[in-house]
């Protein structure tokens, strides 16, 4: 049970549970070690011990040990913990630095000791080969004996260890871009505007009132058979959602990116090696009974799992993709006057974005993912502004976000219809993500490995959320009589549908 | 005992009472088990069978039609599996690791193929006079039984959302069929012909061997459903309405197949009668199923709760309040497309011998134009 170095400054360690709190609980094998560790240091001589409040933003429990474990770099947190623990408070998160940096200086003491107690043990066996007095040799038995014991509480404790470092270092949210406003919802700035608002010279409908009057939704059914926030699509708005998403993915592919037609149903380690929290309470994520598998909430997941465990070689990158796929949310927690209608429901259509590629190039993508955004929403027709998210709206993952809000007539407001997020290292670390550099200097004669791995960086960036497209077209399109234009780009993925009319005979 | 009586009269009276009341709330409580335990075998009932089912297992199926023939190919075919690989259009590597076993993404042009049928099969239905729908794939699992599915047996076809009563739905039949629920339908409306997409998922517990070897059985897979409510005189017809539909959409891919009417044992509960049409899959080397033909009657409609009002021709009394009593419809589904059997379909039908595969000419507008998937020499993603 011993430890091994890597090559690069990152350790391995064996799984731990990373989503327990450290809970009251002395049944929790995470306390047990804690007191243990502090027995055993001389902070404990002082009496007062730093342990960390409920680190983790939900309040949940895992009843499993976990199967994974993120690449973090505890070395490079404690060389800028200013900077991180600076980062963390700006995004208003629980993770706590000086813990962390606590538990890897005690690590690396143990494992100096350790180390230590190895080379004696070893001095003590090679002296108990050579010809000794009994006496001696007793003595040399007895110093190893002891040897021994001392090494097994150390290398426990440098397991438990290992496993709370780990726990709380991967609570560390990802660092920040230098340009991304600090602050709540307020302090988020907005990049770009594009078009204005149409004026009407009739009182607008929402979509709701607009569907209904077409006959091309149905809440109730679906209320009473899934549940509210479900729907059915009835006439026009099938050809809708199948013409978005045909011409987004159309729209995309021609700008280089590969299609994908993924799972929905996926391994609840991919969903939490992404930054989700499948089991938290107000969690976004459905899970299956029985299993331990999730429905995902965005193609994000399954396509950060294509390459998971992988070295990709660089001349590969970047890899992109543009994915299709139905996403399913809990939406738990989510109340409110905008859940009505299409806004938010627990199924809908997305096409997703995926970028894969060399550190030094994510920023550049990022800019390249946004502008693609901006691109289509543009070509609909649509009004809406770019917003930098500030700070305590990024979430874990992200780097930097983007979030595109649409003018919706009828809800009055700006509503969001895509995110484009940089998440740098943050995913990749945590799904295995590689890539190998292509080295200038050729191998030396004899030596087997070439240049070190490095993570890649991920981006991803809505395309189109169905949904919310759909209430951006009725509402924005809507004509005195309650009729819809199609724009131009939409209708050859439509058939040629050019104007959803209301009818005057009952339809089914 | 409202009138006047003698004490001792109304004692006995008393008496009497009582004894009744006793004898009475026990009875009571029988009827309501008896109830209770009439419904639950009664419901284990399967539906009535269409006279002219074949009785017996399924080698007594018999043939209704056979379409096109077997191509003949010139080369060793590949099977679809295969063909994909030097295609790159799947991954089932990446998909056993993310999600697991009997998953699978599609890539590049098989993207556009799933798309392309979605699409085409939507569009030649609703030319037929359906009206398409998109469905909820999270169902309360009360509708799944009521369509006569069962959620909680072992080897379920279902999977069930953790806390909670919902499943998630393994054909949209069970959305669709959910629609009318507990309705009372103006037999004017009738008969209302729905063409439904979704993502389908089933668990495929108990289905084991090489059949199951990359598209043929998996757990999620996009569907095109035909589904239609009706006046019970005209379920028969319309049941051979809906595999003429069936048989003129295969054909017009240029499949060979054969549609079969399924014997007695091989219906399910719901069904009185049901066509399958299993179509040549080269590669495999067999026959395999691409879609079914249910007429269900009224087993699904009893379950849940659509009836119709028929119009009636004798104008109702005066200072009568209720019209004609109402009956169930008829319910019958039929699979349109599905997405995975029909890839299958098209590759292994359609491969050359150097590995490229035409696309039969009416998907072509459904899919941007393209002719022709072929194999590339560079390294795709």
């Amino acid at each position: 049970m011993g430890l091994k170095l890597c090559l690069s400054s990152t350790l391995k360690f064996s799984p731990i549970s990373i989503l327990r709190p450290i809970s009251q609980s002395t049944k929790n094998p995470l306390r047990r070690s804690l007191l243990l560790v502090r027995a055993l240091s001389a902070d404990a001589a002082a009496g007062t011990t730093t342990i960390a409040p409920d680190t983790t933003p939900d309040d949940f429990r895992v009843a499993k040990a976990p199967q994974w474990k993120a690449a973090i770099d505890f070395k490079w947190i404690r060389e800028n913990k200013e900077a991180v623990a600076a980062n963390v408070k700006n995004r208003n998160s629980n993770a706590n630095i000086d813990l962390v940096v606590e538990l890897y200086d005690k690590l690396m003491n143990v494992q100096k000791e350790v180390e230590g107690l190895r080379a004696e043990r070893n001095v003590v066996a090679n002296r108990m080969k050579g010809k000794l007095e009994p006496s001696e040799r007793q003595k040399l038995v007895e110093e190893g004996k002891n040897l021994k014991e001392r090494l097994v509480t150390l290398e426990e404790d440098l397991l438990n260890l290992t496993d709370e470092l780990q726990q709380e270092a991967q609570c560390v949210p990802n660092m920040t871009h230098p340009d991304v406003p600090v602050g709540g919802e307020d302090c988020s700035s907005i990049r770009k505007m594009v078009g204005k608002a149409s004026e009407f010279s009739f009182s607008v409908k929402d979509h709701v009132q607009l569907g209904k009057d077409l006959n091309i939704f149905d809440f109730d059914a679906a209320a009473e058979v899934s549940g509210s926030k479900f729907y059915y699509l009835k006439n026009e708005a099938v050809m809708l959602e199948m013409g978005l998403i045909n011409w987004a993915v159309s729209e995309v592919m021609k700008r280089g990116f590969t299609p994908l037609i993924t799972p929905e149903i996926v391994r609840s380690s991919v969903v939490e090696k992404c930054g989700f929290q499948p089991r938290g309470t107000n969690t976004q994520v459905y899970s299956i009974e029985g299993s331990d598998q999730c429905l995902i909430g965005t193609a994000e997941i399954p396509v950060g799992g294509i390459h998971m465990d992988s070295i990709i070689p660089e001349s590969s990158l970047p890899l992109k993709y543009v994915a299709f796929s139905h996403c399913f949310r809990t939406e738990a927690g989510a109340a409110g006057a905008a859940t009505r209608g299409l806004y938010r429901v627990h199924q809908f259509s997305k096409v997703e974005m995926f970028i894969l590629c060399r550190p030094e190039e994510s920023n550049s993508f990022h800019e390249e993912l946004i502008e693609i955004e901006e691109e289509l929403f543009s070509s609909l027709g649509l009004h809406f502004k770019t917003i930098d998210m500030a700070t305590q709206d990024l979430g874990a993952p992200a780097y930097r976000k983007f979030d595109v809000e649409a003018w919706m007539p009828g809800l009055g407001r700006y509503g969001e219809i895509s995110s484009a997020s940089n998440c740098t290292d943050y995913q990749s670390r945590r799904l295995g993500i590689r890539y190998r550099p292509e080295s200038s200097i050729p191998p030396k004669k004899g030596k087997g490995s070439s240049t070190p791995t490095r993570f890649v960086h991920t981006l991803n960036a809505t395309a189109c959320a169905v949904p919310r497209m759909i209430i951006c077209l009725l509402e924005n399109y809507q004509q005195e009589d309650g009729s819809v234009v199609i724009p131009e780009p939409l209708r050859r993925f439509m058939g040629g549908l050019e104007i959803i009319t209301p009818k005057i005979q009952i339809r089914c | 005992m409202k009138g006047k009586l003698e004490p001792s009269e109304r004692q006995k009276l008393v008496e009497e009472g009582k004894n009744l009341k006793e004898r009475l709330v026990t009875l009571e409580e029988d009827l309501l088990n008896l109830t209770d335990e009439l419904q639950q075998e009664a419901q284990c009932v399967p539906n009535m069978t269409h006279p002219d089912v074949p009785v017996g297992g399924e080698d007594c199926s018999s043939i209704r039609k056979m379409v096109g023939k077997a191509s003949e190919f010139s080369f060793s075919v590949k099977d679809h599996v295969q063909l994909g690989k030097d295609l790159n259009i799947f991954d089932f590597d990446a998909a056993a690791e993310v999600s697991g076993s009997k998953f699978y993404y599609l890539k590049n042009e098989a993207v556009m193929l799933e798309m392309g049928l979605i699409n085409w099969a939507v569009s030649e239905v609703m030319k037929r006079g359906f009206t398409p729908l998109i469905t909820p794939e999270i169902v309360r699992s009360s509708v799944v039984e009521k369509c006569g599915f069962q959620p909680r047996g072992t080897n379920t076809q279902v999977y069930s959302i953790e806390g909670s009563d919902q499943c998630l739905i393994g054909t949209a039949e069970i959305p669709v069929g959910g629609i009318h629920m507990d309705s009372i339908i103006p037999e004017s409306s009738l008969p209302l012909k729905y063409v439904a997409f979704s993502h389908c998922f089933r668990t495929e517990a108990g289905a084991a061997g090489a059949a199951t070897r990359g598209l043929y059985r998996v757990h999620q897979f996009s569907k095109v459903e035909m589904f239609i409510l009706c006046r019970p005189e005209e379920s028969n017809s319309f049941h051979e309405e809906l595999i003429e539909i069936e048989e003129e959409l295969f054909s017009s891919l240029g499949l060979h197949f054969k549609t079969i009417d399924m014997a007695t044992q091989d219906l399910g509960a719901p069904a009185y009668r049901k066509f399958d049409v299993e179509a040549w899959m080269p590669g495999l080397g067999r026959y395999g199923e691409i879609s079914s033909a249910s007429n269900c009657t009224d087993y699904q409609s009893r379950r849940l709760g659509i009836r119709y009002r028929p119009e009636s021709s004798i104008p109702p009394k005066k200072g009568k309040g209720s019209s004609t009593p109402t009956r169930f419809v008829h319910t019958l589904n039929a699979t349109a497309c599905a997405v995975p059997r029909m890839i299958i379909c098209l590759l292994e039908n359609y491969q050359q011998e150097d590995g490229s595969v035409v696309i039969p000419e009416p998907l072509r507008r459904f899919m941007g134009g393209l002719e022709i998937i072929t194999p590339k020499i560079q390294i795709r993603c």
